[in-house]
C-alpha cells in the first residue's frame, strides 16, 4: 500500500542495500604476519608482511582496530604511517615465542622470537578511517 | 666390749644407710635427678632439678619445624591472577638517533618480559651437559627454552635510561580464559 508521503519503506530499503554494497565493496581482506628476533637483548631483525588475499577467508571478525587515514586506501603506507600504534595491537592480539637460552663455559647467549602466524584481516576503507579486524 | 659394741652399731648403721642410697639409686625418678649429699655435710640444702627425659626413638619422631612455604598461586574460578614481570633490552650500538634507540630498546624489552611471563605461567625446559674428561670438566653447557603463545599483555611502564629500556608488563589470568 502506498502510504501519503510517497513509498517511504521502500526508499529506506534501496538506500540501506546501497550502502551495504559499498561497504562490502570497499571491504577487503589482506594476510599479515609479524615477527621480529631479539639476540643478547637486543633487537636483530623486525619484519612485517602484507598482501592482499588471493582467496576469500573465512570466519568472523574479532578485535578490531582503527587507523586514521586521511584518504588513503594503500594498506602498507597506512599501517607504515601508524606503525607503532598497529604493532601494539598486534601484541595485544597474541604472539608466539620461541626462546632459547645457552650457557656453555659461562658465557651466556639468548635468542628470542616473536611471531604473529599469518592471519587474514578484513580492512574496512572508509573517507577519513579504516577499521581492521582479524577474522577467525 | 663396749668398743666392739659401738663398732658394730657404728658398721649396722652405715650398712642400712647404704642400702637406702642403693634403692634410690635403683629406682630413681624418671624426670628428677637428687643430688644427695654423702657426708651430710653440705652446707646448701639439697637442689633438686627437673630434668625432662626424652626416649631417644620419640626424640627421631619429634619433627622439626618447617620453614612455612608461601602458598601457591591457584587459578580459582572467583580470583583472578596478575603476573607482572620487568622485561630488559639495551640498544645497538649503531643508531641514528636517541629515539630510534629507545624504539628498538623497547622492542627488545617488550620481547624479554614476554618471554618472563611464558616463564611463569607455562615453564621452562632445561637441558644441562657436562664433558669431563681426567678428571676435569671440559665443557659445560645449559641450554633453557621456552615456547608459548602470549595474548592480552598489557604494558605497565616503560624506563629508559643509559641505553637500557626496562618495560613492566602485566597479564591478568582468569579461569574463564582456560575453561572449555
Amino acid at each position: 500500500m502506498r502510504s501519503r508521503d510517497g513509498n517511504h519503506t521502500f526508499s529506506l530499503r534501496l538506500c540501506s542495500v546501497i550502502l551495504f554494497n559499498s561497504l562490502a565493496l570497499n571491504a577487503s581482506e589482506f594476510l599479515i604476519s609479524y615477527s621480529y628476533i631479539v639476540k643478547d637483548a637486543t633487537l636483530y631483525n623486525e619484519t612485517i608482511q602484507i598482501s592482499k588475499a588471493m582467496k576469500k577467508c573465512s570466519g568472523t571478525p574479532q578485535k578490531s582496530f582503527i587507523f586514521d587515514t586521511n584518504g588513503e586506501k594503500d594498506l602498507k603506507k597506512i599501517i607504515s604511517k601508524n606503525n607503532e600504534d598497529f604493532i601494539n595491537y598486534i601484541h595485544g592480539l597474541g604472539l608466539h615465542i620461541i626462546h632459547n637460552d645457552k650457557t656453555k663455559n659461562l658465557q651466556h647467549s639468548s635468542f628470542t622470537k616473536l611471531t604473529l602466524k599469518t592471519t587474514c584481516f578484513k580492512v574496512d576503507f572508509n573517507d577519513n578511517f579504516a577499521k581492521i579486524a582479524p577474522l577467525k | 666390749m663396749k668398743y666392739s659394741l659401738i663398732l658394730v652399731a657404728l658398721l649396722g648403721f652405715s650398712a642400712s644407710a647404704a642400702m637406702a642410697t642403693e634403692v634410690k639409686q635403683e629406682a630413681p625418678e624418671p624426670t628428677n635427678i637428687t643430688v644427695v649429699c654423702p657426708t651430710g655435710s653440705c652446707e646448701k640444702a639439697p637442689v633438686v632439678q627437673k630434668v625432662e627425659v626424652i626416649n631417644p626413638i620419640e626424640l627421631a619422631k619429634v619433627e622439626e619445624p618447617k620453614p612455612q612455604t608461601q602458598k601457591e598461586d591457584v587459578l580459582d574460578e572467583n580470583q583472578d591472577i596478575i603476573i607482572s614481570v620487568v622485561g630488559q633490552g639495551v640498544a645497538p650500538m649503531n643508531t641514528s638517533s636517541p629515539a630510534q634507540a629507545y624504539a628498538l630498546a623497547k622492542r627488545a624489552a617488550v620481547a624479554d618480559a614476554y618471554r618472563l611471563i611464558a616463564e611463569k605461567v607455562k615453564g621452562v625446559r632445561i637441558d644441562g651437559q657436562d664433558l669431563i674428561k681426567n678428571m676435569m670438566v671440559k665443557r659445560s653447557t645449559v641450554r633453557t627454552s621456552v615456547k608459548a603463545m602470549v595474548r592480552n599483555a598489557n604494558i605497565v611502564e616503560t624506563t629508559f635510561k643509559e641505553g637500557l629500556c626496562e618495560v613492566e608488563m602485566e597479564i591478568i589470568l582468569s579461569h574463564s580464559d582456560f575453561a572449555q
